[in-house]
């Protein structure tokens, strides 16, 4: 391929037929030749631009308009979770990975959760857990109407916008139901749920999923049959199965490529094992594809929540959290008959609870890809170590991979079917 | 099951809460790393993570409360808990792995060393690695003998000092309030 | 903040919160801004001017964080920042009135941010939207700027993490009643740091 041939900094290939990048698998280079003949221009697609999905820099080499040359720039956000939750205590702590993945925000709180009770070992009730799967395909689904509409709203379907965030509105206002806050709303907590879901909760969520499951037939109608979005994805931005695999891809971006791979149904956690729903793959690999992946979940999501639903009806007047008073809070009724349950109320506000030494990696399945948390502790009722594993953050490092030999305006088609989140990938 | 036992530079293989960790040498880590991708199928690299024990086995975080009267035996009673065990060396890298295949396994390939001792890249076993590696230099300052690009990729490329480590402080200033001059 | 003279806005009894207060009803209101505006001493050409300015106040694409994707939504349907003359959100600096920092602002971006800023031609307001870009929020740490107001004169400052769409309209709806009693734009006033 022309690329690689043509680069003098390349080193031996990985496997034959790999269009990975060598020696740096993340940075498509320029040969010196053919950037001292003088048709190569280098251009900076900023951290602050209207297509890069937030503060992105994209460093180009274009000949003409074909890119032959790509690096990515990150870190413009920043924001030192890791460190910040080191000195809070494990209670406080869970605010902060709200935050990183900011359009999934409740499966980055549950993902830590999740390694907090695997530390814990602590028995997380099933409604609590069904509340949990609810909320997350609900979640899901907010993620992939933001990407839809953003996705649109790059490649030229402007009125994909207003619609998603319509329906998004609808998704945030049962967030806003059972947490009191539209996103951030921190409501998973160790053994549990922070409080129990409203009585109308239910009703509103099936209300919105008979609704939501028209729209998905006109947001398929809007894209899929309209030649601007076919021209502009189909056969742009290729990637091989076995590419995807060397290069971290996860979740949406492997399925696309025809790998059959999902966290939900390959190590299930929460229930998943317990509900039905397919797992969309498509074979071609290219963004057309991986718009396919995530438009299918959405369905699938809708399966689940529906699912999830029925039990948490059954489930009404269960408890949703651990009765476990070293880490969990009383309730507010016995602190006035029982001393024992002032004392363990107290500890655990001022000192917080504590958590066995150990070391865990817990993953789930991220409207991004697999979203992992490795979390350290030493005992104490601060963590020792949290590193969060951002799929955002490999996507992009793979993005130069997928647009090379393609033309500039590809580089944005390819960028949006990728759905990556700077807040996910800088952490 | 599989059986680790083969895995070059094996120093121990630890199984707790469902996970298993192998702890491999230094110096061996790339013939590990192939091993387990070739032999063992081992073709996914999920996330590359350091971590600084610094200051471990002192005081555990948090603990105000006084001993008297607790069961030291008893996990997460209200009061000393156990004392974490003590670390070989300062820094741990971990490689979590996966087997992706249809009857999936994860791994975590550790391997310890301490400040300025060197650990080979596996960017050429697992291109993944390319950034995480970046990463972990960036944020630890652990360095990856051999990778072709290793600079700075989440902090400014100027940026002093390794942020993560224990001995780099948290930073930020103190909060101001607007009746304050 | 202060004009001129040095008083605060508050002590003209300005207030947002006006249809919350008890006889503070849209006709007190008005009499304030007319208060405020004799005050200040604007010429009706100045007030034509302030006028137009409010109700086309475009708005710069600097969305980072959590808080862009409020701002999104007040853009969207149900929030409708069209209603202000305000949906048109350009992309290039040149052509913006207002920048809107939604998100927290790592020390890696601040010099992009100061560039944007700079290459805004006057008028220019700012917002910042949100707890990060007001004073850091949740994060006092090594890799945040604590408060954007570090590097660019600030007008408004929505607190929120991250605030409802309603409290970045609201927000909006001070500057530009700031703009229309004659306030000038913070890069102007005698404090603040640029």
């Amino acid at each position: 391929m022309a690329t690689r041939t043509d680069s003098a900094l390349s080193g031996p290939a990985l496997y034959e037929g790999t269009k990975i990048p060598a020696p740096v698998p993340s940075w498509v280079q320029v040969s010196d030749a053919r950037r001292e003949s003088g048709n190569v221009l280098q251009v900076n697609f900023g951290p602050n631009h209207p297509s890069t999905h937030g503060v992105l820099r994209l460093v180009v080499d274009l000949d003409g308009e074909e890119v032959v040359g790509m690096r990515a720039v990150i870190g413009y956000l920043h924001t030192g979770f890791e460190k910040t939750m080191e000195q809070k205590s494990w209670w406080k702590a869970i605010n902060y990975p709200s935050r990183i993945d900011y359009l999934a925000t409740f499966q980055n709180e549950l993902v830590f959760v999740l390694a907090i009770e695997k530390l814990l070992e602590i028995e997380v009730p099933a409604k609590a857990t069904w509340v949990r799967m609810a909320l997350s395909e609900l979640n899901r689904l907010h993620s992939h109407l933001i990407w839809l509409g953003t996705m649109g709203l790059e490649l030229g379907v402007q009125s994909m916008y207003m619609y998603c965030f319509d329906q998004r509105e609808r998704v945030l206002d049962l967030f806003e139901m059972v947490t009191g806050v539209r996103v951030h709303g921190r409501y998973c907590q160790a053994g549990g749920l922070a409080e129990d879901i409203p009585a109308a909760f239910v009703e509103e969520a099936r209300a919105f999923c008979r609704n939501f499951q028209k729209m998905i037939g006109e947001y398929e109608r809007l894209t899929w049959q309209n030649k601007m979005w076919q021209r502009r994805t189909q056969g742009i931005g290729v990637v091989s199965a076995e590419d995807a695999i060397r290069l971290g891809l996860s979740g949406p971006n492997l399925r696309g490529s025809g790998l059959n791979w999902d966290l939900r149904k390959s190590e299930p956690y929460l229930f998943y094992d317990q509900v039905e729903f397919d797992v969309p793959v498509y074979e071609q690999g290219d963004c057309d594809a991986r718009a396919r992946v995530r438009i299918d979940e959405m369905r699938e999501s809708l399966r689940i929540a529906e699912q999830s639903l029925d039990k948490i009806e059954q489930m009404a007047a269960d408890p949703w959290i651990s009765g476990e008073r070293k880490v969990v809070l009383p309730p507010r009724e016995e602190l006035q008959t029982s001393m024992e349950s002032l004392i363990h109320h107290f500890k655990i506000v001022t000192e917080g609870y504590r958590v066995p030494a150990g070391e865990v990696y817990v993953a789930i399945e991220g409207p991004r890809g697999e979203q992992g948390c490795y979390v350290v502790s030493d005992g104490g009722a601060k963590p020792w170590r949290v590193h969060f594993r951002a799929p955002s953050f490999l996507t992009i490092a793979a993005a130069p991979t997928l647009c090379q030999e393609h033309l500039i305006a590809d580089l944005i088609a390819i960028s949006a079917s990728l759905d990556t989140l700077m807040g996910d990938s800088d952490r | 099951m599989t059986s680790y036992k083969r895995v070059p530079g094996l120093v121990e293989v630890n199984e707790a809460l469902g996970e298993t960790t192998l702890v491999v040498e230094r110096e061996r880590l790339n013939e590990a790393a192939l091993y387990l991708r070739d032999k063992l199928g081992f073709n996914y690299l999920a996330d590359i993570a350091a971590a600084d024990y610094l200051g471990w086995g002192g005081e555990v975080a948090g603990s105000w409360g006084s001993a008297e009267g607790r069961d030291l035996n008893v996990p997460y009673t209200l009061g000393p808990s156990l004392v974490a065990e003590p670390k070989p060396k300062r820094f741990s890298v971990s490689y979590h792995v996966l087997a992706l295949r249809s009857d999936p396994v994860r791994l975590r390939l550790q391997t310890w060393l301490d400040d300025g001792e060197q650990v080979a890249t596996v960017v050429e076993i697992w291109p993944a690695a390319d950034w995480l590696e970046r990463e972990v230099y960036d944020l630890m300052g652990v360095v990856f003998e051999g990778h072709p690009n290793l600079v700075r990729v989440l902090m400014p490329e100027d940026w002093e000092g390794h942020p993560l480590r224990k001995d780099y402080p948290i930073g930020g200033e103190p909060v101001r309030f607007s009746g304050e001059a | 903040m202060g004009i001129a003279d040095g008083k605060r806005l508050a002590d003209y009894g300005l207030s947002s919160e006006r249809l919350l207060m008890e006889g503070k009803g849209p006709g007190a209101f008005e009499q304030e801004v007319a208060q405020l505006e004799q005050a200040v001493l604007a010429t009706t050409l100045d007030k034509a001017v302030s006028w137009a300015q409010t109700h086309s106040m475009w708005p710069d694409t600097f969305g980072l964080a959590c808080c862009a994707i409020e701002m999104m939504a007040v853009t969207g349907p149900r929030y409708d920042l069209a209603r202000f003359g305000m949906e048109a959100f350009r992309n290039s600096p040149r052509q913006a009135d207002l920048m809107i920092v939604s998100g927290r602002v790592s020390h890696k971006m601040a010099p992009p941010l100061r560039q944007i800023y700079d290459q805004m031609l006057e008028p220019k307001w700012v917002i910042a939207m949100g707890a990060c870009a007001s004073s850091g929020g949740m994060f006092a740490n090594y890799a945040i700027l604590q408060g954007v107001d570090r590097v660019v004169p600030v007008d408004v400052y929505v607190p929120g993490c991250p605030p409802r769409p309603e409290g970045l309209t609201e927000g909006i709806i001070r500057l530009h009643e700031r703009v229309i009693a004659g306030v000038p734009p913070a890069y102007e006033m005698n404090e603040g740091i640029c």
